[in-house]
């Protein structure tokens, strides 16, 4: 039986560890949305696949690496060796999100046994496929979106099998990129093992998997002491998308049990929108916590009391060869259509809804003054949701993003050879109410060479929710003013390949955030 | 008065303190100290005070060395004057926008740091620069009569300016400047390229922005200063300590204060790599033990590590606010001597942040506080001395420090002695943690390296944080409770200037980085010597931060301080190379780029010598005051032998377990630790492998 104190210290370390991961691979990875956008996770799991800590940039990723680290030991379960690496993106073999996202995972040994895992996701610049920047909005299978990368071994004795490292960069765009992102998640991994055996061997492994689990059970405690703060109820939502589909969640919240059903809904797409069965299930898992343990305090103990139902073959539970390359959008029009069916219930407990979009905005080309290739992979920021008790926030990044920071404009004009005209405030106000939402986001891009724009954008059509009373917010919306075409503007919400020309001025207007309570 | 004195002086939130050091022909350093009250608004009435107080004639002082937080409280208070900010077309709501994070990331109630300056008193003018500074478009001042006319009725008080790329050309900050002095003689303005000359937008804005909040108070507090001294007949103006570890001129930390945000903690760092030198050790882990938090920081080869990415009110709840000056790379933790323990709703013990400060402070203080402190766990198991608590000043209240413990202890089902190791262990695995961030997380061994542990608290806990991190000897320093203050008084004028440069390792780029360090290291010349400081006294350091192309965060290399040439290129990307595969376990064959310059500039002021003395008998049993029982948490209880730290002499050896009592401070000696009193005066303890 080891003691509190000793558990507590080895706790601290497996948080530390996960958090040095971060930070290795935010200081050496070569991808702008890696370094800056954080579009990235780490975490350490337990020998079996639990997530016991996660270093988490945003917490929508807080939840991928246990299951990603569960695939690969159902496939490669007794050949996992000292010094082996893995590598995954795909959604069929443990990659959970989309192509671009990769994992790469070492598993960590003392005295021969299997001890635990540490593993980290991050999102690419370009793993090829169709365009630049690898997220086709025309996709209709996953093969078009890149390279799939089926739950391979990376390394093997400590080494790198060359082969793979060869294959992976052939196929980026960027293959110097690729490569140095593929490094910045071993050397964080390998950083991660060392902290691990050091404390193996510094308290033994008893003590080690004991405090693993005595995490886990506080993490289940802390979800269940939030989850008794709820009322009981069965809340169900239809919500009509900007597409025109509509879509269907049932919230049945019990004394023990949190169950989110998104059995009716419409079935798998050959379009990039597809959500894999474990990307809805971190969107179920980012409402729970949001309302039963909103701290930063995450393990796979503190989604025990959750469960999602999903059919397969359905947008929400899609199967091989679907394509997933937007599937973010997907998520997070889930994640704020969860949100918005709790809200209308517990008016009080959530705030009113934000711009609801990531907004994932993709120019690539060669740079004017070096003539190198760039792909700026950038999310927007918008307007959020008013809550019982104050206005929305102005200009922030959407519930998906965490610890996210925007380019400066210094930075991406350096760095892509564009002009950043304005980044401000956009002049729309957000919903009225009580407490008004938030202002979204107004950014102007001029083109100094030619290019190409790829575009993601939801709310589109269907605006912001305001909540108990208050008024909705806006809509998202990106348009292209042609070099001397006065006044002719072309609208995109979702658009892959288009071309630009030197001129060009791209402005991207973000929604503003739904008001709170009536106005008065 | 005999010998030099030199003074010390820190206005502190609570209180102002003063270390005066004094050094007799013999090369005796003989330290004095007080204490009195802060006084705002008007601070140095309590320096004034306290220079009363110590009995100290201002006009025998050759050397005034003076450390505030006036800055930093001004800031975090919200005390600072309402500022206007003049920007691009375009980003007037940079400083709004921020950066659009979230460390929070679950919360949806979270709350975005509110902007120092609202959007109406954000304005924009037309102009334009490039990333390469090139003007893309010239600067149209007529908005600026009837913007400065909007300001004035709003009751703006200083005025903050920040244009894009200002870091690569600021002609255009540099024009508003003087337009404006024309228009608003005598409003406090700075532009941000006075501060900063590093590119990410938000960041300069912020930085000056918060630089004019603060202006008008610090300048006023320290020209009153320097009027209170002088009419007191002090003959040198005060030099006043930064963030960088150095101290700079009184004059010119009232034109740009921001630099002193974070100079409370920079003395006691720079003390560390100062004896460091004069003990023969260049690699130090200095630690830094409060009431409230501890700090820690690396020297290596004799350096501190000077950044410019600094943030305050940051932490996981909160994005915070950056200020773009060179400070020393520090990590604090909220672990002190005063920091409360507490079980949470899951049963589980921890220490800090929160802090019972000086009031009610420990339970122990006996002021009413009913928290069990880390001072009331040291005190419970015999580490501190119930009989000298607080240097015999205070009489420890045992029965509140019981019932506090205890009070932890029911919660874990502990009791009060299991829960008083418990809050040791976890107090000290929070410094091992934050100890770690700064050696082993920088590609670090901490067992290369040399514990220096100062403040209240520090020798309290420095074995046991070294055992664990396998370092092998520790020193408390001489006046290891004044250590800063020592600090202070080690310091150079010292400025660093960080710039902003793109360019490549290619054949034919010495040239252009050679220029650009010559430029940084003119200016520098010529602002020291329009300050009377001559140009042969001001010595060079030069680094390069260099990245792989397509990385963002970039290695600092010291480069030599000969001039650039293109021969030397090879080994500078070598050096880059070997330092980021320290750091980051591997190396690529990828090109190697050149982001940004950093160049020391040093001028000494003629800082303290220090004298060794002879070592006399190894006998310590003239100090020895007795024995006592000693709970050393993991390792039990011992019968610790007790000295009596004023009566230690160089040259006097003892073994653990011990404990050695001064008025300021308490150390540790665990067993097996042997300990020797070198020539200086500081206790040197060496650690069984």
């Amino acid at each position: 039986m080891t003691d509190h104190v000793t558990l507590a210290v080895v706790q601290a370390a497996l948080e530390a560890a996960a958090d040095e991961m971060f930070a290795v691979i935010r200081r050496t990875a070569m991808s702008p949305i890696i370094y800056e956008v954080l579009d990235m996770g780490t975490g350490i799991t337990d020998a079996e696949g639990r997530l016991v800590s996660s270093g988490a940039g945003i917490p929508t990723f807080v939840g991928v690496l246990d299951k990603a680290v569960a695939r690969l030991i159902e496939i490669h379960g007794d050949t996992i060796r000292e010094g082996d690496a893995f590598v995954t993106n795909d959604p069929s073999y443990g990659g959970v999100t989309h192509l671009s996202d990769v994992v790469v995972a070492l598993p960590v040994f003392h005295e021969g046994q299997l001890l635990a895992w540490a593993a980290s996701i991050a999102h690419w610049n370009d793993v090829g496929g169709m365009v630049p920047g690898s997220m086709s909005a025309t996709a209709q299978e996953i093969w078009q979106e890149g390279l799939r990368l089926p739950a391979v071994r990376l390394f093997e004795n400590g080494a790198p099998i060359e082969p793979v490292m060869a294959i992976v960069a052939a196929n980026s765009r960027q293959p110097d990129v690729a490569q140095g992102d593929l490094w910045a998640q071993v050397a964080a991994a390998r950083r991660a093992e060392q902290r691990l055996k050091g404390l193996a061997e510094r308290y033994g492994e008893g003590a080690f998997r004991a405090a693993i689990a005595d995490a886990l059970s506080m993490g289940e405690a802390r979800a269940r002491t939030g989850l008794a703060t709820l009322p009981h109820g069965r809340h169900e939502i239809a919500e009509e998308q900007d597409d025109g589909s509509v879509w269907r969640a049932v919230i049945t919240v019990e004394a023990d049990q949190f169950v989110v059903d998104l059995t009716e809904n419409p079935g798998q797409r050959d379009a990039p929108m597809n959500l894999s069965r474990d990307g809805s299930v971190i969107a179920a898992q980012m409402i729970f916590k949001a309302l039963c343990d909103p701290s930063r305090f995450a393990n796979s103990g503190s989604f025990a009391p959750l469960e999602v139902i999903t059919r397969p073959g359905t947008i929400f539970h899609a199967r091989d060869p679907a394509p997933q390359g937007y599937y973010f959008e997907t998520r997070i029009r889930l994640y704020d259509m969860l949100w918005r069916c709790l809200a209308q219930a517990l008016p009080e407990k959530l705030p009113a809804g934000h711009f609801g979009t990531i907004g994932g905005t993709v120019i690539a080309g060669l740079h004017p003054d070096t003539g190198r290739r760039f792909t700026m992979v950038e999310p927007q920021m918008g307007g959020w949701g008013a809550t019982p008790t104050r206005d929305g926030l102005s200009a922030m990044f959407s519930a998906s993003h965490g610890d996210t920071f925007n380019c400066p404009a210094e930075i991406a004009e350096a760095r892509y050879g564009v002009l950043v005209e304005q980044r401000s405030l956009a002049e729309q106000a957000g919903g009225d109410g009580l407490h008004p939402g938030g202002r979204g986001l107004s950014v102007a891009y001029r083109m100094r060479g030619d290019a190409v724009l790829s575009v993601g954008l939801s709310r589109t059509r269907m605006p912001v929710w305001g909540l108990a009373g208050g008024r909705n917010g806006g809509c998202n919306r990106l348009v292209i003013q042609r070099a001397g075409s006065a006044g002719e503007n072309e609208a995109h919400g979702m658009a892959s390949g288009v071309g630009l020309s030197p001129g060009d001025r791209v402005l991207i207007e973000t929604a503003g955030g739904g008001g709170w309570g009536r106005g008065t | 008065m005999t010998g030099t004195l030199r003074v010390a002086t820190d206005v502190g939130g609570t209180f102002t303190d003063l270390v005066a050091f004094e050094i007799d022909a013999d090369g005796h350093t003989s330290i004095r100290t007080a204490k009195s009250d802060t006084t705002p608004p008007d601070f140095e009435r309590g320096v004034l005070n306290v220079m009363d107080k110590a009995r100290i004639d201002p006009a025998a002082v050759a050397f005034f060395a003076h450390g505030t937080t006036v800055v930093i409280n001004a800031l975090t208070e919200r005390k600072g004057v309402r500022v206007g900010l003049i920007t691009t077309k375009g980003f007037r709501d940079t400083l709004e926008i921020a950066r659009g994070n979230r460390p929070d990331f679950f919360n949806l109630f979270y709350e975005k740091p509110k902007p120092f300056v609202p959007r109406y008193l954000r304005r924009e003018l037309n102009e334009r620069m490039s990333y390469r500074g090139e003007e893309l478009q010239s600067l149209d001042l007529s908005d600026l009569p009837s913007i400065v006319a909007e300001f004035q009725a709003e009751g703006v008080e200083a005025v903050a300016i920040s244009f894009l790329h200002s870091y690569a050309n600021p002609t255009h900050e540099e024009a508003v400047l003087e337009e404006l002095r024309r228009l608003w003689p005598g409003v406090p303005a700075v532009a941000s390229h006075q501060i900063a000359r590093e590119w990410r937008e938000y960041e300069r804005t912020s930085t000056a922005v918060l630089s004019a909040y603060v202006q008008p108070v610090a300048e006023k507090y320290l020209r009153g200063l320097d009027r209170g001294l002088k009419e007191r007949g002090l003959r040198q103006a005060p030099y006043i300590m930064q963030s960088n570890c150095g101290v700079d001129s009184l004059d010119a930390t009232a034109r740009i204060p921001i630099t002193m945000v974070e100079s409370g903690p920079a003395s006691g760092f720079w003390g560390a790599a100062e004896l460091g030198r004069v003990l023969g050790i260049p690699d130090i882990l200095a630690l830094d033990i409060g009431g409230t938090t501890a700090k820690c920081s690396l020297v290596l080869d004799g350096q501190v590590r000077i950044m410019t990415d600094y943030w305050i009110e940051r932490d996981r709840k909160s994005a915070g606010y950056p200020i773009m000056v060179p400070v020393v790379d520090l990590v604090e933790i909220g672990n002190g001597g005063g920091s409360i323990a507490w079980v949470d709703d899951f049963g589980k013990l921890h220490v800090g942040p929160q802090s019972a400060g000086a009031m009610p402070g420990p339970a122990a203080y006996g002021r009413g506080g009913t928290q069990a402190t880390t001072t009331d766990a040291n005190l419970w198991l015999g580490r501190i001395n119930r009989e000298y608590f607080c240097g015999g000043e205070v009489v420890a209240d045992m029965a509140a420090t019981e019932a506090a413990i205890t009070r932890v202890g029911e919660k874990l089902g502990l009791d009060p002695t299991e829960a008083a190791r418990g809050i040791i262990r976890i107090a000290n695995n929070n410094m091992v943690n934050a100890l770690k961030l700064v050696s082993l997380n920088r590609g670090h061994d901490p067992r290369d390296f040399t514990l220096v542990a100062f403040g209240g608290g520090g020798a309290m806990h420095a074995v046991a944080l070294a055992q664990e991190l396998g370092v092998r000897e520790v020193i408390v320093p001489f006046g290891a409770s004044v250590f800063s203050a020592w600090g202070m008084m080690m310091s150079d004028l010292r400025r660093d200037y960080f710039v902003t440069r793109l360019g490549t390792l290619e054949p034919g780029a010495a040239e252009g980085i050679e220029t650009a360090f010559t430029a940084v290291e003119d200016s520098a010349r010529a602002q020291f010597s329009a300050e009377g400081i001559e140009r042969k006294k001001v010595v060079f350091a030069r680094f390069g931060k260099f990245r792989y192309q397509n990385q963002e965060h970039t290695v600092e290399v010291p480069l030599s301080s000969d001039p650039v040439t293109d021969a030397d290129l090879h080994r500078i990307a070598s050096d880059f190379h070997t330092a980021y595969e320290r750091e980051y376990t591997y190396r690529l064959n990828a090109p190697v780029e050149m982001v940004g310059l950093h160049v020391i500039a040093r001028a000494e002021v003629g800082k303290l010598q220090l004298k060794e003395r002879p070592l006399g008998p190894v006998d310590a049993s003239s100090a020895l005051k007795g024995h006592r029982p000693v709970d050393y948490a993991l390792e039990g209880i011992h019968e610790a032998s007790i000295y009596d730290g004023t009566r230690l002499a160089p040259g006097m050896t003892f073994v653990g377990p011990a404990i050695v009592e001064d008025p300021g401070t308490t150390i540790v000696v665990h067993p097996g630790n042997e300990v020797r009193v070198d020539g200086y005066g500081n206790i040197r303890i060496a650690l069984q492998d």
